[in-house]
């Protein structure tokens, strides 16, 4: 067996690459706000707790296998046979996602920053620099990873401290209104998001340093990302109370709203700057795992002559899926999250489960690496 | 080395060609038409929305001080034009103007009286959905014509939109109106009980030119104008909302021979809504901290009994004030205050039984209003220069 990924990387940044791929969610929470309203800092708190079990698994199942990716483990796991048909399932779930995850950044310009720019310019522009990025191998992202998590955290703590007066507490009152239903798909749409997407780094986990430590850190990146999506989530409702639901992008309204002394306005831009750069972390992780785990599948030896033909694929397809943003919105929060279920929920558990049973990799193929 | 130094310098030279702008998405600033303050009104002909949107003269700005040639020279164009809905009436303003409309800096907005009293609702959306438009543009009714509003050309500034906006700003001297942006304003509006307010402006004759004026708020029931607070009311509104910051107190000495002013320095309110046996009641309760700013009495008042008594007739005075805004709003079946969100966030499962006849309930509720006032200080006087 080889790898295609020779880089490897360390503890910490792995820490830094789940926190900004978590945090590279900011923009997705709101398909919850529009479930859950002032409920949504509950169903944050809750779609956490939930996920960390799973995510738990991922990290874990990762470690039994040191130095390889989700697409060998299922061969290992399931055979060849079944192992290739859920590893291409995982390359469609990789697939379909990237691309809308390029669409919001279409739409996050095309609605708020250059609204006279053709929308497939950006898709191009922006699937390029991942492009780019990707083809320097996971080291590059690994190391660059601390900026980003970094820039978002300051973006998100900022605005909210600029936003201190703006702020009503009460707005979180009562505190549980809505029928459960509603919030039960607000955490469903929590999991099946920013957590259990997560399950991305079943291609990145194996390529950490054997002192990576990897649950621990795993587990804290996660938790360090959905930190910058509570107080997001905190900030808009505090701030925009009953109107958050009305909006295209609460985020963006609430730091229009920022002003200090008429000097500190227009602060949205900083909101522009942080989603822009996380959703940017966030595909390259995603189209990075996309290259590796079709490479593997094909029996490449590098995924470099993938890199454009892959991007060129999915500028197309996150150009014409959808008519607008409310079609996104619709597929993603009614859709989107049923048929990545299994994949995040029942795969990756039961994947351990079968390893831990049949002692694998010990019995089998455990000294190739 | 000196390849990748030659390639360094062509992507240095390319960065400013590619980072400067897309094609077609370019605008100069002299291709846009910045719009400061806009009004939306009637046109009483023919039934459809007069818009009038106050575009700024680049080139007259700061020059009318200079060398005093046009005094009709305004620095400011108010361009109207009429459409059926707002977007609509916007396009058709280029006919005019010849250049897009760009409404990033617009500060006001003003509502004709017509057609606040009609529904604000399908003239609101715009605002809020435009891109370029910040939810921090405040909302204003006025009293005449809207356009009048928007001509009045100020003594000291030189835009009447930023005039207004200014005006609005300066509402903690006297707390007898309050500014609202459209953001507030859709707050009130999506609230199911909550009753929106938003300034008045009118136009008063003044001697050479004509002065605008904030006279009160308008009161909203959903969003259709159903009357008005005139100043005391509108303060007895900010005191229960907790959002005095300042003012005049004019209190009857008690002699009853003059009166005292009171500047407020510190208001601090606690509203706690309770339900007993079904009766609602609201305790109001206010510390006010405030300075004897002015006597107009020979009584001399620095003193601590005058003090005292001065507190006692202080208090009567605001709780008059309260009392006033809420006998309107009662009347009004208009729920200003914001009792019922504090209902339904505190009794959140009684509220249900509740809130569908709310309009029913609203004049029933009991408001028990503590104010608990104290005069800190009388400035430089500790008598007053009476004659001897």
């Amino acid at each position: 067996m080889t790898n295609i990924e020779k880089g490897r990387i360390s503890g910490p940044q792995l820490l830094f690459l789940v926190s900004g791929f978590v945090q590279g969610s900011v923009m997705l929470i709101d398909f919850a706000v529009g479930m859950a309203e002032k409920q949504t800092w509950m169903v944050i708190l809750a779609g956490l707790l939930v996920s960390i079990p799973f995510v738990i698994s991922y990290a874990a199942l990762a470690k039994r296998f040191p130095g390889m990716n989700v697409i060998q483990i299922n061969d290992i796991i399931y055979g060849r046979i079944l192992g290739k048909l859920l590893s291409i399932y995982y390359i469609f779930f990789l697939f379909i996602t990237l691309s809308f995850n390029i669409r919001d950044v279409g739409e996050l310009y095309t609605i708020f920053l250059m609204p006279n720019t053709p929308f497939i310019f950006f898709l191009a522009v922006f699937t390029a620099t991942c492009a780019y990025a990707v083809s320097r191998g996971i080291e590059v992202l690994a190391r660059i990873s601390y900026l980003f998590v970094i820039t978002g955290i300051f973006v998100s703590i900022s605005t909210t401290i600029l936003l201190v007066d703006k702020m009503d507490f009460s707005n979180f009152l009562p505190l549980f209104e809505l029928p459960f239903i509603r919030i039960f798909q607000g955490i469903h749409i929590m999991v099946s998001i920013p957590f259990g997407e997560t399950i991305v780094f079943l291609m990145i986990i194996g390529y950490t340093n054997k002192d990576g430590n990897v649950i621990k850190n795993t587990l804290s990146g996660l938790l360090l990302g959905a930190f910058s999506l509570f107080i997001v989530a905190v900030r808009n409702t505090a701030v925009l109370g009953i109107t958050q639901t009305i909006w295209t992008a609460p985020s963006f309204q609430s730091t229009r709203l920022i002003d200090i002394g008429t000097v500190l306005t227009r602060m949205d831009f900083l909101v522009g700057i942080a989603q822009t750069v996380l959703i940017f972390f966030k595909c390259c992780l995603f189209f990075y795992a996309l290259l590796l785990a079709v490479s593997e599948i094909l029996g490449l030896k590098s995924y470099m002559p993938l890199v454009l033909p892959l991007a060129g694929i999915e500028v197309i397809i996150a150009a014409t899926v959808f008519q607008s943003p409310l079609d996104h919105a619709e597929i993603t929060q009614n859709a989107g999250i049923i048929y990545s279920l299994p994949l995040m929920l029942v795969i990756p558990p039961l994947t351990l489960l079968i390893a831990k049973i049949r002692r694998l990799p010990e019995s089998k193929g455990g000294k190739v690496t | 080395m000196t390849k990748t130094l030659t390639f360094k310098v062509i992507m240095c030279l390319l960065v400013p060609l590619l980072l400067s702008g897309c094609l077609g998405g370019g605008t100069e600033i002299n291709d846009l038409e910045i719009v400061v303050g806009m009004g939306v009104d009637k046109d009483k002909d023919t039934g459809k929305i007069l818009l009038t949107a106050q575009i700024v003269r680049e080139g007259e700005i700061g020059s009318n001080s200079g060398n005093g040639g046009g005094q009709n020279a305004k620095a400011f164009w108010n361009v109207t034009a009429t459409g059926d809905t707002i977007f609509d009436a916007i396009r058709e303003m280029t006919h005019k103007t010849g250049n897009r409309l760009f409404v990033s800096h617009n500060h006001v907005v003003i509502y004709g009286y017509n057609i606040a009293e009609e529904g604000l609702q399908e003239h609101i959306d715009f605002f809020l959905r435009s891109h370029e438009m910040r939810p921090t543009a405040f909302i204003l009714i006025a009293e005449c014509d809207v356009s009048a509003v928007l001509d009045a050309k100020p003594e000291t500034e030189e835009l009447p939109a930023m005039n207004i906006a200014k005006l609005l700003k300066s509402h903690g001297y006297t707390s007898h109106f309050i500014e609202v942006n459209l953001k507030d304003f859709i707050s009130c509006l999506m609230s199911p009980t909550t009753s929106p307010v938003a300034p008045i402006v009118e136009v008063t004759p003044g001697e050479e030119s004509e002065d605008i004026y904030i006279s009160g708020m308008a009161i909203f029931k959903n969003d259709k104008m159903v009357g008005k607070l005139n100043k005391e009311e509108t303060r007895g509104l900010l005191w229960v909302k907790g959002k005095i910051k300042s003012g005049v107190l004019l209190v009857p000495s008690p002699g009853k021979q003059g009166k005292i002013a009171l500047e407020i320095l510190e208001a601090k309110t606690k509203v706690t809504p309770k339900m007993e046996n079904g009766k609602i009641v609201m305790d109001v309760n206010i510390k006010v901290d405030t300075s004897l700013a002015e006597q107009a009495t020979i009584e001399n008042m620095t003193t601590l009994p005058g003090f005292e008594k001065m507190q006692k007739i202080q208090e009567e005075v605001i709780k008059h004030e309260i009392m006033a805004a809420f006998e309107k709003s009662k009347e009004l079946k208009a729920d200003i205050f914001g009792f019922g969100e504090m209902l339904h966030k505190k009794y959140s499962s009684k509220w249900n039984a509740i809130k569908d006849n709310w309009d029913d309930i609203y004049p029933d509720i009991v408001l028990n209003i503590d104010v608990k006032a104290e005069i800190k200080k009388a400035d430089l006087l500790v008598k007053a220069p009476v004659p001897g």
